[in-house]
């Protein structure tokens, strides 16, 4: 039972994270690698609050949220500015830019050990202390995020940002400012970003790099893609449907060395398949 | 005062003259056409006047205030709106939404608004919807609101770009073409809403290829070749000119 | 001292480096793609090399043979995958994904067969070392310089001179025209991404000599040479190249006042400088 909970806390956090990719992604239309780079910092900042006593669990995560929201609108403003590729090159730059400072920042990140002990949330004088309770939290978090992204895209701006993804002359020819409406989403993406790390930070109870490396980053491109690219629902079942998978895996009995390996090659897989095959995920829009 | 003026406007590209040292200037509430051969300028000069482009020299004024150096959304909300000879609706969306989006400073165009008034956001977006539906009767596509742009007919995605246009409220309208590419009946239609728009007090400044449609809708015409303005006038006596038919005609074959 | 042989070094790794760039960039200019799967490409030519080297096959030998699968490989992307995706109108987007996609199959694939550890080639000669006035280079080093002076010269000169190479250029000028005159681009990207990739396992063999294989060792050399393509010009092969070597020799020159850990934001630092200042590149067609 507790397995099991812990299983849906997890993807009720990744819901989240895959609402943050998917917002880039799939709504504004920008390929980002980066996006467990920005969930990491979320993540790390949350826990050395907690850890050196600062500051409550609520407080911890809204500075991680501003922080998240600051560095994502960074990362993606390249690729608001310059045409071209270029962005492609700043999403693998600042995850990998990211990884370095995770593993070596030994002071803020506790390197590749990572830091264990992160003491759980706290909300309003009343401890998370079991897996149930935390089950609660995620998945207030989770129904409020999804709520948000529905709100938001069924609204004006959801409308402005599909109109971007098909053609930004004709944006701006209707007198509208495509900047500030990608900023606008990638502040948002931020956002959830934020949420993510502080709730991740405090459940596990530990983190490490690998939470927030590359691989990190496509297993989240692989959530969004798998579920469907701009839907609510797509990123809802992507991350349900990947975490399955590890359980999955466990019953084929794979030393645990070539494990993880196969696990990334899955998700490999997965990309290229829906890509050719069925472009609009499971339950996507056409892309 | 001029309502629009264009001085002294020169764009290059490479090293390629599109608009050497182009004037001009258009009246409110009349219709001017833009004609010359292909390759002569005509688009130039609207990416010019919309902030698409900017010219590497002159100046392009309306009702007094500077253009040049502004963005595209800052020219529309100016009112000046133009429309894309290749059309550029947006075809996964609808034919209402493709109107609404164009509809200026609504509610809830960023995410906080969404987010923490999503009644308020509810009931502007359906009065937001009335405007759209107005503006698209107008035009003459109040039945097809619903309808994906994609499954439009060619004349009715020309109606819509028109539509969009008009939903910003702009009173100079720049339309690149309206008329090309369309069957009899649908280039009637086209050009009586060019007529009406005119009534309500629109000023209209129009690209068109077709001499009987300049002829029919033009108040004034402008000769545009090789970048510069060769000619101003009456449509009957420009298109009447000998000299400007040979250009048209032969001379830039 | 020091100094010079961190600046030696990085002639070196730059050279080699270069050798990506060009082979990313020839792939980039023609087909448009951002082939981000190239650098699976390049570890998996280290990987062939090395499987062949420890059963007793010789070098040079292990080389081509490794060239050989690389271009196979290079073909097969891009005319079941890219093709594929472009036939059925795809997005670049999309195409992006697919090649992440691929990148992560190559890479994770290596890593299940060989295990996630460094491994070293076998070879004697490689570590070697000659002395000059001081400066120390292995044989590894050597080779790795010369050929991949070679095959940038050689690269450059396919391009401008040979017919193919022409007709390279021609579709990437204009696709549409390249189309229509029965240039068949189409056929010319399967020509392009093999070649580009059997030049790429140059550098994916030689370089593992001097410092190990590891089946996620192609992303950070990829990286520096998009930056170095975008640096040096989108378009320009030579300017690719030059600038691969001016990044990774900052790179080393930085381990004089930064841990090496860091040298991947040196290379980001150079790339966000350009940004600022000189998005279009340094030797960019007009």
């Amino acid at each position: 039972m507790d397995f099991f909970a812990s299983y849906v806390v997890l993807a009720e956090i990744y819901v989240l994270l895959a609402l943050s990719t998917n917002l880039l992604v799939g709504v504004v239309g920008i390929f980002s690698v980066s996006q467990a780079a920005v969930f990491g910092v979320g993540a790390y900042i949350v826990s050395d609050f907690l850890l050196t006593d600062t500051m409550g669990f609520l407080p911890a995560t809204a500075i991680a949220i501003v922080a998240c929201v600051v560095l994502n609108i960074l990362t993606t403003l390249p690729s608001l500015r310059v045409a071209g590729d270029y962005f492609v090159v700043t999403s693998f730059g600042i995850q990998l830019l990211a990884t370095a400072g995770f593993t070596n920042w030994t002071e803020g990140t506790g390197g590749a050990n990572g830091l264990p002990g992160i003491p759980p949330a706290e909300l309003f004088g009343f401890q998370l202390a079991t897996t149930l309770q935390y089950l609660e939290l995620s998945t207030i978090a989770a129904v409020l995020g999804c709520l948000c992204f529905w709100l938001v895209m069924r609204a004006p701006f959801g409308r402005l940002l599909r109109a971007i993804r098909e053609d930004e002359l004709a944006v701006a020819a209707a007198g509208k400012g495509v900047l500030h409406a990608k900023v606008s989403a990638a502040a948002l993406a931020g956002a959830y970003a934020g949420v993510a790390g502080g709730l991740y930070a405090t459940f596990m109870s530990f983190i490490d790099p690998s939470s927030f490396d590359l691989d990190a980053s496509i297993l989240l491109l692989s959530m969004v893609v798998l579920g469907g690219m701009r839907t609510l629902s797509g990123s809802i079942i992507g991350p349900f449907l990947l975490l399955a998978l590890p359980q999955v895996l466990t019953l084929v009995a794979l030393p645990t060395s070539v494990a993880a390996a196969f696990r990334q090659l899955i998700y490999g897989v997965l990309l290229i398949a829906f890509m050719l095959f069925r472009p609009q995920g499971l339950a996507g829009e056409r892309l | 005062m001029s309502y629009l003026a264009v001085a002294g406007v020169a764009v290059n590209f490479g090293g390629l003259q599109a608009l050497t040292d182009t004037s001009f200037m258009v009246e409110q509430g009349r219709i001017t056409c833009l004609v010359g051969p292909n390759g002569a300028g005509k688009t130039t000069i609207f990416n010019v006047v919309t902030g698409f482009l900017r010219p590497a020299a002159g100046s392009v004024t309306f009702q007094g205030q500077p253009l040049v150096g502004l963005r595209p959304q800052a020219i529309v909300r100016a009112g000046i709106a133009r429309t894309f000879q290749n059309l550029r609706l947006f075809v996964d969306l609808t034919a209402l939404d493709n109107v609404v989006i164009a509809l200026p400073a609504q509610f809830a165009e960023e995410p906080l608004g969404a987010i923490f008034r999503p009644l308020h956001t509810a009931r502007m977006q359906a009065r937001r919807r009335e405007e759209a539906r107005a503006v698209l009767a107008q035009v003459g596509l109040a039945e097809r609101a619903n309808e994906v742009v994609r499954n439009l007919s060619y004349g009715e995605q020309k109606l819509l770009t028109v539509a969009r246009v008009l939903a910003t409220g702009a009173e100079l309208l720049l339309l690149d073409e309206p008329a090309s590419g369309l069957a009899a009946g649908a280039l009637d239609r086209v050009m009586a809403l060019l007529r009406t728009l005119q009534d309500s007090g629109k000023t209209l400044l129009v690209v068109e290829h077709n001499t009987r449609v300049v002829q029919k809708i033009a108040d004034e015409v402008l000769f545009l070749h090789q970048g510069q303005l060769l000619a101003q006038g009456a449509p009957d006596r420009i298109i009447a000119d000998p000299k400007l038919a040979e250009i048209y005609f032969g001379g830039a074959l | 001292m020091l100094a010079l042989q961190l600046l030696l070094n990085g002639i070196v790794t730059g050279c080699a480096l270069g050798v990506v760039a060009v082979s990313f960039a020839l792939v980039y200019a023609t087909t448009k793609i951002f082939h981000v799967a190239h650098a699976g490409v390049y570890t998996l030519g280290g990987y062939v090399a090395w499987s062949l080297a420890v059963r007793g096959v010789p070098d040079p030998l292990a080389l081509v043979l490794a060239m050989a699968v690389c271009t196979a490989l290079g073909a097969l992307i891009q005319h079941q995958l890219y093709g594929r995706l472009e036939r059925r109108g795809a997005t670049h987007l999309g195409i992006l994904i697919a090649s992440l996609g691929a990148l992560a199959v190559i890479q994770n694939l290596i890593a299940a067969v060989y295990s996630a550890n460094i491994l070293q080639f076998p070879s004697a000669w490689a570590s070697r070392t000659f002395g000059f006035g001081g400066l120390r280079l292995s044989a590894a080093q050597i080779a790795t310089l010369v050929i991949s002076l070679i095959a940038v010269a050689a690269v450059l000169w396919f391009a401008r001179a040979t017919i193919l190479g022409k007709r390279i250029r021609a579709v990437a000028s204009n696709p549409f025209l390249a189309e229509i005159t029965r240039l068949e681009p189409r056929t010319v990207h399967v020509y392009v991404v093999a070649i580009a990739s059997a030049v790429v396992c140059l550098p994916g063999v030689l370089v593992p000599f001097d410092l190990g294989l590891q089946p996620y060792g192609g992303i950070t050399p990829l990286l520096t040479a998009t930056i170095a393509m975008i640096a040096g010009g989108i378009g320009s092969l030579g300017g690719a190249f030059v600038l691969s070597v001016v990044i990774v020799v900052l790179q080393n020159l930085s381990l004089l006042v930064m841990p090496g850990e860091w040298s991947i934001g040196v290379t980001f630092f150079i790339f966000v400088i350009f940004m600022l200042f000189r998005p279009r590149g340094l030797f960019a067609n007009a």
